[in-house]
């Protein structure tokens, strides 16, 4: 059984259509059971945080919600709609137009500055110049990198980088935002305060948040936490 | 463990480090084979030059003994091919006199010897058309160690002393040794060392660069632990000794086994090669061989200076420098050295320097324009594919410049090359006054009877209607010192002869027959230069007559009836017309009479010059395919080793939801924009500084031929081979995990 907190809006709140679910997930690499039946439903604008020992399938369980690895068995569904069945062109568009990926080294591209590393995504979409690159500073702008969207990643510091990365993934408007391990490579103090940029970016924009970390003081940062364990859900320890 | 070791354990472990060493080791096998190859072209005139020095007259000092022979040589000419006929008569005891390799015995009068090509040729054809000219017997063929090349066409004919022609050498034996290099083909080879080393390695550099991030790592995880620089340098001169090495005796081995046999086929001077004529003397090939791979190995150590200096100066950032505008400077000084020495000194070697450094100035020009270029696609985007290409053009453009500097060296000289000679073949003329379909011979009046006659008689045998005439020159001076030479022909056979209307001329009464007014008031005809002449009849009248050949200048013609009495030419061209179908018959009826005279025709006079030509751009084409698959390798390698090294980046954006097809489109724009953008310009100023110079040197127009569309198609080339590896490269990106390193 998935286990779920309380609804972040109220124990009176309407029931709601979960924006993403995983239901009886299997994934194997091999004979070894990287997910053996995990059951998740995360709301729309909710954040949870997925954590785990090495190993234990956290970043497996993100790969195969977010239509990047294909499942074994079980079903994904978006707003419903089952995803996990469908072409690998349809799942890039969906990663595309619904998912917003940040990872553990923003993998920014070098040569270009900032507001063109966060308008990258759009432009292969086919967004225009003046688009891309405007809905691309308006969102560094909230994540406070105004006046610093000329600058190129190795002129920026690895958290200003991984804000950028952020601005990249929600430039688009994404309904869910995938993040893995997204303050892994930065100190635990611009760690803190990258989260908190993440997690108020994505609230503004009503994106729900899958945050994968070994670290618990991170998870603790969100309001939910999901614990996994040898590909199952432990829930004893899910809070 | 020792270096070596380290370097071997690393290649067993790694595949992509074994990949960069296998790409390494090709490259630096490439650049060893051409290198041999194209150092060992001028010896290969040499090899050429040494066993055909038989076949010239040996003009020594006399000083190493009497004279043993009589030798003259001549061109004579088959449906188009040469042939070197050789006339010997022996002047002593023929048992003493050494013969040269492939020769077993000297032949006697009467008697011929024939390379294999000649004598398939002769049992080909019927004797009217070929084996006639050779006097009666073929008594043997004359071996590969005596023909120039393996299918040249050539005649030993042997003869009694008093029958040989008189421009005949008197010599002490054949002649031996003393061949010397083409001094064009040497030019060339030098030219080719450059336009194709230069790609060859950036080629290795390239492959090297595939796994440069991984190892600058490596290396600075090494030094972070305690190694020392020069244990650093120690590791990585192993591992690039492994690849380099093992490339340059890989190169050494295929040069004789593969190129030196392809290089063999291609035509130079009028035939082939033999693959052993490329062979260096081994000092030399052992020192190149040591070389190349030393070459590699010190860009290699030099490449570590940002480890060396501190361990952690492979995670430093990347600065970037402005380039100067005096960049631009070197190209229009050249050019005004390479204007000012072709005008004012016609010596070869300062506008061959001029020319060096106009090729040169590129190496500063080249960059400049890359960065400028990079520029206006950083201003102009409006797709991705563009921003990417104009920033990687933009923040480094000397690396940029240098990965494409091979082809572009090799397009601007092949540009320029390719513009230039249209405009000299159009140019290549004789000034002969004879049609093309005439044949000739000049000679003294007593031998020119005899030809005719002898030459009538052949073609009355061969049942042919054409006819020898004898053309005898004089000379009409109006003064001591003023004069020209006029011929001496009636007005229909002029018109048969010549390169000359004379329809008009021929109504009249017979005259001087001139394209330009003549006043020929006190003059006297002569048959020398300065001799005292005899006067011209008074009144004798001036037909004007047209060349058929726009800007041909002829001379006058005397009509026989009116030349003075007592004038008898002493030099006569005894000349006959050949039809659309006689003229192997016509030319081996004369050829027999002739006796190795000269056999002249326009055709003959032209053919080595179309033949160099025809080289010149042979070479050029080929020089230009070859540098052109070389970029192209190596532009590849280098898309591939630059997606390589942002696959993390384009593995998020994959599974971002990019589709591969999409970015492997926009990465192939990135790559494919800077090859074809550098090949383009280069062929364009190749044109210009080729239209440029041969202004310069001739007034005239430049004749443009569709072969400058060449680089066109090559940059092409070039584009697609570095833009074919994106997908593939791409591929496999998303198949690797995003958490693998």
């Amino acid at each position: 059984m998935p286990t779920q907190t309380t609804d972040p809006r109220g124990p009176l709140a309407t029931a709601t259509r979960p924006a993403l679910s995983g239901r009886g997930l299997v994934k194997r690499y091999g004979t070894q059971h990287a997910l053996a039946g995990v059951d998740i439903d995360i709301q729309p604008g909710e954040a949870v945080a997925i954590v785990g020992p090495s190993g234990s399938g956290k970043t497996s369980l993100l790969h195969v919600l977010a239509g990047i690895l294909p499942v074994d068995s079980g079903a994904v569904l978006l707003g419903g709609t089952r995803i996990d069945q469908l072409g690998e062109t349809k799942r890039s568009e969906l990663r595309r137009t619904e998912f917003g990926f940040v990872f553990q080294s923003g993998f920014l591209v070098a040569e270009l500055t900032a507001e063109e590393n966060a308008a990258l995504p759009l432009l292969l979409g086919g967004r225009s110049r003046s688009d891309a690159l405007s809905a691309a500073r308006e969102w560094l702008g909230r994540l406070g990198l105004s006046g610093k969207e000329k600058r190129r990643p190795g002129e920026l510091s690895g958290g200003e980088a991984q804000r950028v990365a952020i601005a990249r993934a929600l430039a688009h408007r994404p309904s869910v935002i995938f993040a893995d391990e997204p303050t892994g490579a930065l100190d635990s103090r611009t760690g803190r305060a990258t989260m908190a940029a993440l997690l108020a970016a994505a609230g503004e924009s009503g994106a729900a948040v899958v945050l994968v970390t070994h670290d618990r003081d991170l998870a603790a940062s969100v309001p939910r936490t999901v614990t996994i364990r040898d590909g199952r859900i432990d829930a004893g320890a899910t809070a | 463990m020792n270096s070596v070791r380290l370097a071997l354990r690393v290649l067993r472990a790694d595949r992509r480090t074994r990949a960069s060493a296998i790409l390494t080791g090709l490259g630096v096998a490439v650049a060893t084979g051409l290198v041999l190859l194209l150092v060992g072209l001028p010896f290969a005139t040499e090899a050429r030059g040494e066993r055909s020095m038989w076949q010239v007259p040996s003009y020594g000092s006399g000083e190493d003994g009497p004279a043993t022979l009589a030798l003259t040589t001549t061109d004579d000419f088959t449906r188009g091919d040469k042939i070197t006929r050789v006339d010997v008569a022996a002047l002593s005891d023929p048992a003493t006199i050494e013969l040269p390799p492939g020769i077993e015995r000297l032949p006697g009068p009467g008697e011929a010897l024939l390379s294999p090509a000649l004598a398939r040729l002769t049992d080909r054809l019927p004797g009217s058309q070929l084996a006639d000219r050779f006097g009666g017997d073929v008594i043997g063929t004359i071996g590969t160690e005596a023909l120039k090349y393996p299918d040249q066409l050539v005649a030993l004919v042997g003869h009694d002393p008093a029958t040989m022609p008189p421009v005949a050498w008197q010599q002490h034996g054949f002649g031996v040794g003393g061949a010397e290099q083409d001094p064009l083909l040497q030019a060339l080879a030098g030219v080719g060392v450059v336009v194709l080393l230069v790609p060859s390695l950036v080629l290795v550099a390239s492959s090297a660069r595939l796994t440069a991030a991984r190892r600058e790592r490596r290396l600075a995880a090494l030094r972070l632990a305690g190694a020392t620089p020069r244990q650093v340098i120690a590791m990585v001169a192993a591992e690039t000794t492994i690849a380099a090495a093992g490339g340059a005796l890989l190169g050494a081995a295929i040069s004789p086994l593969l190129l030196h046999r392809l290089a063999a086929i291609i035509p130079w001077g009028g035939g082939t090669w033999q693959p052993s004529d490329f062979q260096l003397p081994a000092v030399l090939a052992v020192v190149l061989v040591l070389a190349i791979p030393a070459l590699v190995l010190l860009a290699a150590v030099l490449g570590l200076r940002r480890v060396m200096l501190t361990p952690l100066g492979a995670t430093g950032a990347h600065e970037r420098k402005p380039l100067h505008w005096w960049r631009l400077l070197p190209l229009p000084l050249a050019g005004l050295f390479f204007g000012y020495v072709v005008s004012t000194s016609s010596d070869l070697s300062p506008a061959l320097l001029g020319l060096a450094l106009i090729v040169g100035s590129a190496a500063f020009v080249g960059p400049w324009v890359t960065s400028a270029i990079g520029g206006v696609f950083v201003r102009i985007w409006r797709r991705p594919a563009t921003l990417l290409a104009g920033r990687r053009l933009r923040d480094d453009p000397r690396g940029a410049y240098r990965a494409s500097a091979g082809v572009v060296l090799a397009v601007f000289t092949g540009s320029m090359a390719l513009t230039l000679l249209p405009t000299f073949e159009s140019m290549a003329g004789s000034s002969s006054p004879f049609r093309d379909s005439v044949l000739y011979v000049t000679t003294d009046a007593a031998g020119a009877g005899q030809i005719v006659e002898r030459t009538n008689t052949e073609l009355a045998r061969y049942g042919q209607r054409e006819r020898a005439v004898a053309v005898g020159s004089v000379m009409l001076m109006n003064g001591p010192d003023s004069g020209q030479e006029a011929l001496v022909l009636d007005c229909v056979t002029a018109g048969t002869l010549l390169r000359l209307d004379m329809s008009d001329a021929c109504a009249g009464t017979p005259g001087i027959y001139s394209q330009y007014p003549l006043a020929l008031r006190g003059v006297t005809v002569t048959t020398e230069w300065g001799a005292p002449g005899v006067p011209l009849a008074a009144n004798i009248p001036t037909q004007p007559i047209r060349a058929t050949d726009p800007g041909m200048s002829s001379t006058p013609i005397i009509d026989p009836a009116v030349l003075p009495a007592g004038v008898t030419p002493e030099q006569v061209t005894v000349a006959v017309p050949t039809a659309a179908n006689n003229g192997e018959v016509v030319r081996t009826a004369l050829a027999g009479a002739a006796g190795g005279l000269q056999i002249e025709s326009r055709q003959a006079l032209l053919a080595d010059q179309q033949m160099l030509l025809s080289d010149l751009r042979r070479v050029t084409v080929l020089g230009l395919i070859v540098a052109a698959v070389l970029s192209g390798c190596s532009a590849a390698i280098a898309t591939a080793g630059s997606v390589m090294d942002r696959r993390r980046t384009f593995g998020a954006l994959i599974a971002a939801g990019t589709p591969v097809r999409l970015l492997a489109r926009a990465l192939r724009t990135e790559a494919a924009m800077p090859a074809l953008v550098a090949t383009l310009g280069a062929g364009a100023v190749g044109v210009l500084v080729g239209m440029g110079l041969f202004i310069l040197v001739e007034d005239g127009a430049v004749v443009l031929s569709p072969w400058i569309l060449a680089p066109v198609v090559l940059g092409a080339g070039v584009a697609v081979l570095a833009a074919s590896v994106c997908r593939p490269a791409l591929n496999r990106v998303r198949a690797e995990s995003l958490a693998e390193e």
